[in-house]
């Protein structure tokens, strides 16, 4: 199989980037789309020239580090799918990839397709966790914590932080993300406490990294690998007023 | 509260504003009747709206809702610009969500120059005494029966009012459930209930009031 690779390269976020045209053959429809790349870059290394830098780790759809923009999709034409997850099967003989880094001013370009999501963490660290020491986990049903709950804690609790949410978001709103991890923690007793404080400043750390207003297009919960619901988008609004009202 | 204040108050006001279009098609609808009895209801109507105190509280109201949604939409846009300064070369966002969740600020424009074409039209003749001078019918109120007929018997302006009511149908669409969604309603059947609701909103919003001219021009 052969395709023609389109690919964003950018040394840095201080300099332009553009895109550059490869020609990889010898590929087959089973390798992922990450294979395919390290088979270019393996040829890159060989004419010595620069690899193409792309982000992974688990290479299974777990950890969230894979995320670029394929063929004008997040993670490539399917839904609710990492990049890592996505076999060149999805795409014909011949066929043109374009793949381009997540396009955020809250997300710069580190190199390449390779971006800086830190601004996840920074939002993370305004209360996305418990403060209590909870030592060694503890007897299972020593909180009662009824199974619709439990379901609704997990279901926002899935968020891998790929940053897709943000990618596809014409907005680059970072609304599902946050708000998944507010949920989390906000619907279980174990977050009960700390729980206004927790969405104020989320919400606020959020909007200082500069990511855009929520405008409920739904294109995050249709490329969110977890298929996590903008309706958590809806219930961090009302958490956040309640917050501000009653907090 | 500063930034979500914002995108609440483009909510809180197209909320009224989507609960105004109801009472406006309704009493549009008088339109539909014979002439005979069209023209004293809809002149009756509109004396008794013009002369109400609690209608000249909801008109103020009505305008403020206007041009706050104009103003805080605006900048709840350019905040959503500059958060993506660079667009993608490859975009396929017509796979993942729908077209006028996309675009509502491009279709708010077309609002935006409706309203202003319809308030020249109607509320600078009849309230500012701009422009030619309307008159009075035989119970002696204000004609405005006659005003609304004239227009919608120039092609020109069917075709316009007719025309604006498809953006506006798809602006009501996605805004009527994005507005319940930005002020907290999370209800999950609900939402779902809530997104055919808008749907049906929108098309009777946009094909009633995209209709009467048409109807009346037939008259
Ligand atoms: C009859 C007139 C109008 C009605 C009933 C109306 C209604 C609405 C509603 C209900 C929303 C949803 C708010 C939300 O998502 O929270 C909305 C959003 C919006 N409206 Fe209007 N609107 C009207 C006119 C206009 C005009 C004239 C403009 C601009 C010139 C405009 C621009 C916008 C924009 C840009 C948004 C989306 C904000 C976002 O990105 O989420 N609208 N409108
Ligand atoms: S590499 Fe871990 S999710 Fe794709």
């Amino acid at each position: 199989m052969r395709v023609r690779f389109r690919i964003w390269r950018q040394d840095n976020a201080r300099v332009k980037g553009g895109f550059r045209d490869y020609e990889v053959d010898g590929l087959n429809e089973d390798m992922s789309l990450l294979e395919a790349l390290d088979h270019l870059n393996e040829q890159l290394v060989l004419r010595d020239e620069k690899v193409v830098a792309f982000e992974y780790d688990c290479r299974e759809g777990i950890c969230g580090q894979c995320g670029v923009f394929v063929n004008g999709r997040a993670h490539g034409p399917h839904a609710n799918m990492t990049t890592c997850q996505l076999h060149l099967r999805s795409f014909a003989d011949g066929d043109t990839i374009t793949i381009e880094p997540w396009r955020a001013a809250a997300f710069p370009v580190i190199k390449d397709l390779i971006v800086d999501r830190s601004a996840f963490d920074r939002i993370i660290r305004q209360g996305g966790y418990i403060s209590a020491k909870t030592g060694t986990a503890p007897e299972a049903n020593a909180i009662p914590v009824g199974k619709e709950v439990a379901d609704r804690a997990m279901d926002a609790a899935a968020c891998i932080g790929c940053g897709a949410c943000v990618a596809t978001c014409k907005n680059s709103s970072a609304a599902l993300f946050t708000a998944a991890k507010i949920n989390h923690l906000n619907t279980l007793p174990q977050g009960k406490p700390e729980q206004h404080r927790r969405v104020s400043d989320m919400v606020q750390q959020m909007e200082e990294e500069g990511f855009g207003h929520c405008s409920f297009t739904g294109a995050c919960e249709v490329e969110c690998p977890e298929g996590i619901s903008v309706a958590n988008i809806a219930e961090m609004n009302a958490r956040y007023l309640k917050a501000k009202l009653f907090g | 509260m500063s930034l979500f204040l914002r995108k609440w108050m483009v909510a809180l006001t197209g909320l009224f504003l989507c609960i105004f279009l109801v009472v406006h098609l309704s009493a549009n609808c008088i339109l539909l009747l014979p002439e005979a009895v069209a023209r004293g209801m809809y002149n009756a109507y509109s004396t008794l709206l013009r002369e109400s105190p609690l209608i000249k509280v909801v008109a103020y109201a009505l305008y403020l809702s206007i041009i706050l949604h104009v103003v805080f939409a605006l900048l709840v846009t350019i905040r959503n610009r500059r958060a993506k300064p660079t667009p993608y070369a490859v975009n396929h966002h017509g796979e993942n969500s729908q077209w006028a969740a996309q675009n509502m600020g491009l279709i708010g424009i077309f609002i935006l120059v409706f309203i202003v074409v319809h308030l020249a039209n109607f509320w600078a003749r009849i309230k500012l005494g701009m422009g030619e001078g309307v008159g009075l019918d035989a119970q002696g109120y204000v004609d405005v029966y006659a005003v609304t007929s004239s227009l919608f018997h120039n092609p020109y302006y069917v075709a316009f009012y007719s025309l604006l009511m498809i953006p506006l149908g798809f602006h009501l669409h996605h805004g009527l459930k994005s507005s319940l969604k930005t002020l907290g309603f999370y209800h999950r059947s609900g939402l779902r209930v809530l997104a055919r609701v808008s749907l049906f909103y929108a098309l009777i919003m946009s094909v009633g009031f995209g209709v009467i001219p048409i109807i009346v021009y037939f008259k």
